[in-house]
């Protein structure tokens, strides 16, 4: 396997932080760029989240158009203060009201494709405690400046050094050492150079994003990847380096959650694609134990793994886009 | 002047309008860890704002106290300062995060004095929004080793190498809103430590405790007659030591600060309580010895002088009553190199020095205004008459 992808398409925030030069590639390629925050009772973070975007990239430099959040039912004060700090909220709930409703961050993704207007959407999470605009333009950067790369995921804190004799850890969470990066070394080894696979922020041209579907939970950041690589390859996608990124720390049981939501769009995806064969479906819940008064009890978790259709079939999209398939 | 004194409220709201841009200023300079004498990282952090701000200069001093220079339209005209310190309380170990909700921002360090940089940093920017020009250059500078045995050494250095004459002088402080410090009191800042080698212990018949002999210290301190006039007191503010609760305890130290109007008292004090230690340690055969962490000369503005009268009235004129007590900080440095000066509060806050420390968001921007105000008052010549 050949390093090159790795070498030619990992940047660091800092490539990009000439602002003025965004804006004007932004200005003369004639687009316009959202940015997405999908929520969950998210009041700790959500006001810094935004008023760091707003400033820096609205009010100081006009690179981002609008900042959108979906929520997902937040019990919190989210959406007040979302709301009172200048952000568009909507709930998940009320776009394209005539569908099924889903619960999950995949499905506020789905969903932002609809309601924002950007050519570029960017995704950031909304639990990130040092949040900073890099976040957002570092996404953007390699998006405006270099016309093959459709699509931007972050890294974070453990930079690989690609200089002679210069190695240092390249890993992401739990979940990715122990689950994603395992399967890509047995089924795409190409893939294992994306050193952060899981990372909640990305942004990707919205021409890319509407012809991909969306699982509605933890599997949206595992599917992007695979699909966008099957479709177009990996020289459309780019890594970049966002320096460090404080967040909320999960549990081992959340994240084996996480992780089954991921094994179940892996396997699924390639099955679907005939590169492995299953006798039986998989099974829709995970079986996790508890202690409970000197006794060992199961605690059942439904994780279903539904996937949103690409957007660009949804006829209501096509209609508010004025796209004709 | 006057007219434009009058139209200060209604700047209020045109500075309200930045409410972004200056919030992220406080978040971005809280966020990055400043103990002091470790104030580089916020220090290239202020210095790439202000130059993102469009500043004329950005610059450091030789003790590199980062400043930022906006050019005046007078030649003749001495420049005006503001300050604000950059380092705080807290070590680099602990999570500056902060949280920002509808009308306030939590997180430590920023009372003092992520604020006061965080809002020294918006000035270029509120005075473009603002359309205003000034005919002294303004000089914005962040000063490093400020607190604790710092000892204001930051901008001790700025004044002493800035050879030309200063017009006058504002200290930012996060808070609170509403006061007007104009004089400062001497003071002496020291530390007395005591140690007992533990072979010498072991030799003693009754094997001396390093904290009982400071508390003999500390008896001696409490039996001192310290005059009313000239104002005077001794605080005894730190004590730690030992190691464990059946051990005799063989180091231990206290911290204590002498304040009075007149320094000469301070001194006297000081010598008394060296005398005091001098003795108890010679009795005792310990190692006990006193040492000074800081000191400042007390220095003031008259309550008549142009430059307090015109802060009273702008205070006034936003509706903020002033408070004046002594402040021992920047502004004694100043008023002793006989500069116009005064400490002002931006906002209100609680939980000063703790990791909660949370400041109100909507009072800031009046805080601002009155800040505007005494730049241009300064501007148009009330430091100049005396």
């Amino acid at each position: 396997m050949s390093n090159n992808w790795l070498e030619k398409n990992t940047f660091h925030y800092s490539d990009f932080k000439d602002l003025f030069h965004l804006v004007e590639e932004k200005q003369k390629k004639n687009l316009q760029i959202s940015l997405c925050l999908p929520t969950l009772n998210e009041e700790k973070t959500i006001a810094k989240e935004i008023i760091i975007m707003k400033s820096e990239l609205m009010t100081r430099y006009p690179l981002l158009d609008e900042i959108v959040v979906i929520d997902s039912g937040s019990t919190d004060n989210t959406v007040e203060i979302a709301k009172s700090f200048g952000a568009d909220v909507y709930d998940a709930n009320e776009i394209l009201p005539h569908l099924e409703k889903f619960k999950g961050k995949g499905e506020n993704l789905w969903k932002a494709l609809y309601i924002t207007k950007g050519d570029i959407i960017v995704y950031i999470d909304a639990d990130i405690k040092n949040i900073h605009h890099r976040f957002a333009y570092g996404l953007i950067g390699p998006l405006l400046l270099y016309d093959q790369i459709k699509y931007a995921k972050a890294f974070y804190d453990r930079p690989i050094a690609i200089g002679k004799n210069k190695i240092r850890p390249t890993g992401g969470g739990r979940v990715t050492e122990l689950v994603i990066r395992p399967l890509f070394s047995l089924f795409f080894p190409e893939l294992t150079q994306i050193l952060q696979p899981l990372s909640g922020e990305y942004a990707g041209y919205r021409k890319v994003l509407e012809k991909l579907p969306f699982p509605i939970g933890y599997g949206v950041e595992t599917s992007m990847i695979l699909d966008i690589y099957e479709k177009w390859g990996l020289d459309v996608i780019a890594q970049v380096d966002l320096d460090r990124r404080i967040h909320r720390n999960q549990d081992t049981k959340a994240l084996g959650r996480m992780s089954f939501a991921i094994l179940k769009t892996f396997i699924n995806r390639q099955k679907r694609s005939g590169l492995i064969d299953l006798k039986n479906n998989l099974y829709d819940e995970i079986i996790q134990y508890n202690l409970v008064d000197s006794q060992y009890q199961p605690a059942v978790s439904k994780i279903i793994g539904f996937e949103r259709p690409p957007m660009i079939e949804i006829p209501e999209y096509c209609e508010k886009f004025n796209i004709k398939n | 002047m006057d007219k434009f004194l009058e139209n200060l409220p209604t700047l209020v709201d045109e500075i309200k309008a930045l409410k972004d841009i200056i919030i992220t200023n406080i978040v971005l300079i809280g966020q990055t860890p400043a103990p002091t004498f470790k104030e580089k990282r916020r220090g290239i952090l202020f210095m790439e704002r202000m130059a993102e701000f469009g500043v004329d200069e950005v610059t450091t001093d030789g003790y590199r106290n980062p400043i930022g220079i906006i050019r005046g339209t007078s030649s003749d005209k001495p420049p005006i300062f503001v300050v604000a310190h950059l380092d705080t309380f807290f070590e680099r170990d602990i999570v500056f995060n902060y949280t920002i909700k509808e009308n306030t921002i939590t997180g430590p360090g920023i009372l003092d004095n992520s604020l006061g940089v965080g809002v020294l940093l918006s000035l270029p920017i509120i005075f473009k929004k603002l359309g205003l020009t000034f005919e002294s250059d303004i000089v914005l500078a962040g000063t490093i080793q400020s607190i604790g045995k710092g000892n204001l050494r930051g901008v001790r250095h700025l004044l002493k190498t800035w050879t030309t004459p200063i017009r006058g002088s504002i200290c930012i402080e996060g808070v609170d809103l509403g006061r007007l410090n104009y004089f400062s009191d001497g003071m002496i800042r020291g530390e007395i430590s005591c140690s007992i080698s533990e072979e010498k212990g072991a030799m003693h018949t009754d094997t001396p405790n390093a904290i009982l002999i400071l508390n003999e210290v500390i008896n001696g301190i409490m039996r001192l007659s310290l005059p009313q006039r000239p104002r005077s007191r001794v605080v005894v503010g730190k004590i730690s030591g030992g190691a464990n609760h059946g051990k005799i305890a063989y180091h231990a130290t206290l911290g204590f600060e002498i304040r009075s109007d007149s320094y000469k008292m301070v001194k006297s004090t000081y010598n008394e309580i060296k005398d005091i230690v001098d003795g108890i340690g010679h009795e005792n055969e310990v190692d006990l010895n006193i040492k000074t962490i800081s000191n400042l000369k007390s220095a003031r503005l008259k309550f008549n002088h142009p430059l307090v009268k015109s802060t009273a009235a702008i205070l006034k004129s936003l509706g903020i009553k002033p408070t004046s007590k002594s402040t021992e900080s920047a502004l004694s440095i100043f008023l002793s190199r006989k500069i116009p000066s005064v400490t002002l509060g931006i906002t209100y806050g609680e939980h000063h020095y703790t990791n909660k420390a949370t400041m109100e968001i909507e009072p800031m921007f009046k805080g601002i205004a009155q800040l505007v105000g005494v730049i241009k008052a300064i501007d148009s010549g009330v430091c100049d008459e005396q």
